[in-house]
């Protein structure tokens, strides 16, 4: 199994996540915010939740990453790979805690770990599971070129959820092409 | 990440949760056999507990031990410390999985863990929480010299709470002793237990 390694972005390191991660973890999963992330928790719910994304990582080789901006050294939300069993396949999802929103974080951590997922893993195109309503992350799925692919799934625990598939690899360089020439 | 210590006794080798393991782990807790640990479990809910059961090693240091044949490798159950964030105390736990119990595994196994959270993770006291229908799990809590604590809180108010004996009271007495002639028995290839599993 490949182990992805730390990835460093303008802005941003994406590490896999550490015990000390969890305070800024339960702080956005119990704010209402959290609702199309897979909130809101109060803090023993959190607790489990952080534990079982842990254990994905041992699980599966990867998971989701927790964004360190490297200004501050604050964390300012997660970024990765999420595929327990029981969902469709891999996906690409991110969260963006309170007071690092608005400034294209998560679009700047999606692109370099869907970059490292397309370029170092040789994945197939990803996916993207989105509640229906959360309109900040169907907006960043679109920016990311991803596209609404089925809108008839739900996640095992019941939530409905639309699947965006993102570019290939190759879709992908072909559009930095054009936008270079 | 946390170093997984290996644990051996003398017919088990305790090692940490590895993904190879999870499908022995899936068929117990997907089973009639978890309805005592809050299963049965769907597929994607026993995933995300052994996620959890991994994951809380790394947070907390310590946690639920694979058990192993150290012959064959072959799994049986799992036991360790285990406190997730509603639990008002660190426990030690324990599931063998339904075919391979009658063997003494769950002893051998719990009273070997219970040594090393004393001993190398500074516990000066542990409980069990067991569901009051348990009468498995009650037996073996009794067997370690566990007691029925009333005083202390429980989970959710549906579980009892047996107090295990503390290290001092494990050293060297004669309830040590009990312990290690049982697991001697049962390591022995002629010992025949009596009666029969209950479940």
């Amino acid at each position: 199994m490949t182990k992805i390694p730390t990835i460093l972005t303008d802005r941003l390191v994406l590490r896999e996540p550490e015990p000390q991660d969890f305070e800024a973890y339960a702080a956005f999963m119990a704010d209402a915010r959290s609702v199309m992330n897979g909130g809101p928790l109060d803090r023993p719910a959190a607790w489990g939740s952080f534990a079982r994304e842990i254990g994905h990582w041992t699980l599966r080789g990867y998971g989701l990453m927790t964004l360190v901006d490297k200004a501050s050294g604050a964390i300012a939300g997660q970024v990765g790979f999420w595929n327990p069993e029981g969902w469709l396949e891999v996906e690409l999802g991110w969260r963006v805690f309170e007071g690092f929103e608005g400034k294209g974080l998560a679009f700047e951590a999606a692109v370099a770990v869907r970059d490292f997922a397309y370029d170092t893993l040789a994945w197939r195109p990803l996916i993207s599971v989105i509640g229906p309503e959360n309109d900040r992350s169907l907006r960043l799925a679109k920016r990311l070129g991803a596209r609404l692919e089925r809108d008839d799934w739900q996640t095992p625990a019941g939530k409905p959820a639309l699947i965006y598939r993102h570019p290939s690899a190759g879709a992908l360089a072909n559009a930095r092409e054009e936008a270079h020439a | 990440m946390t170093d997984i210590p290996v644990i051996e006794t003398t017919r088990l080798s305790l090692r940490g949760p590895e993904p190879e393991d999870y499908p022995d782990f899936k068929a117990t807790f997907t089973s009639y056999r978890a309805r005592f640990m809050g299963g049965p479990l769907n597929a994607y809910e026993a995933w995300m507990l052994y996620a959890a059961e991994i994951g809380h090693w790394q947070i907390r240091g310590y946690g639920m031990w694979m058990i192993h044949d150290r012959q064959t490798d072959e799994t049986y159950g799992m036991a360790g410390g285990w406190k997730p964030a509603k639990w008002p105390e660190p426990e030690i736990a324990w599931v063998i999985w339904p075919d391979r119990n009658g063997k003494g595994y769950a002893l051998e196994a719990t009273h070997a863990v219970r040594d090393y959270l004393y001993a190398q993770c500074g516990w000066d006291t542990a409980v069990s929480y067991i569901d009051p229908k348990n009468l498995d799990s009650i037996r073996l809590a009794e067997r370690l010299g566990a007691v029925k604590d009333h005083e202390a809180a429980t989970i959710d108010g549906n579980d009892a709470v047996y107090r295990h004996p503390t290290s001092e009271a494990l050293s060297g007495t004669q309830l040590a002793h009990g312990i290690e002639m049982e697991i001697g028995h049962y390591a022995d290839p002629l010992f025949k237990p009596k009666g029969w599993a209950l479940d």
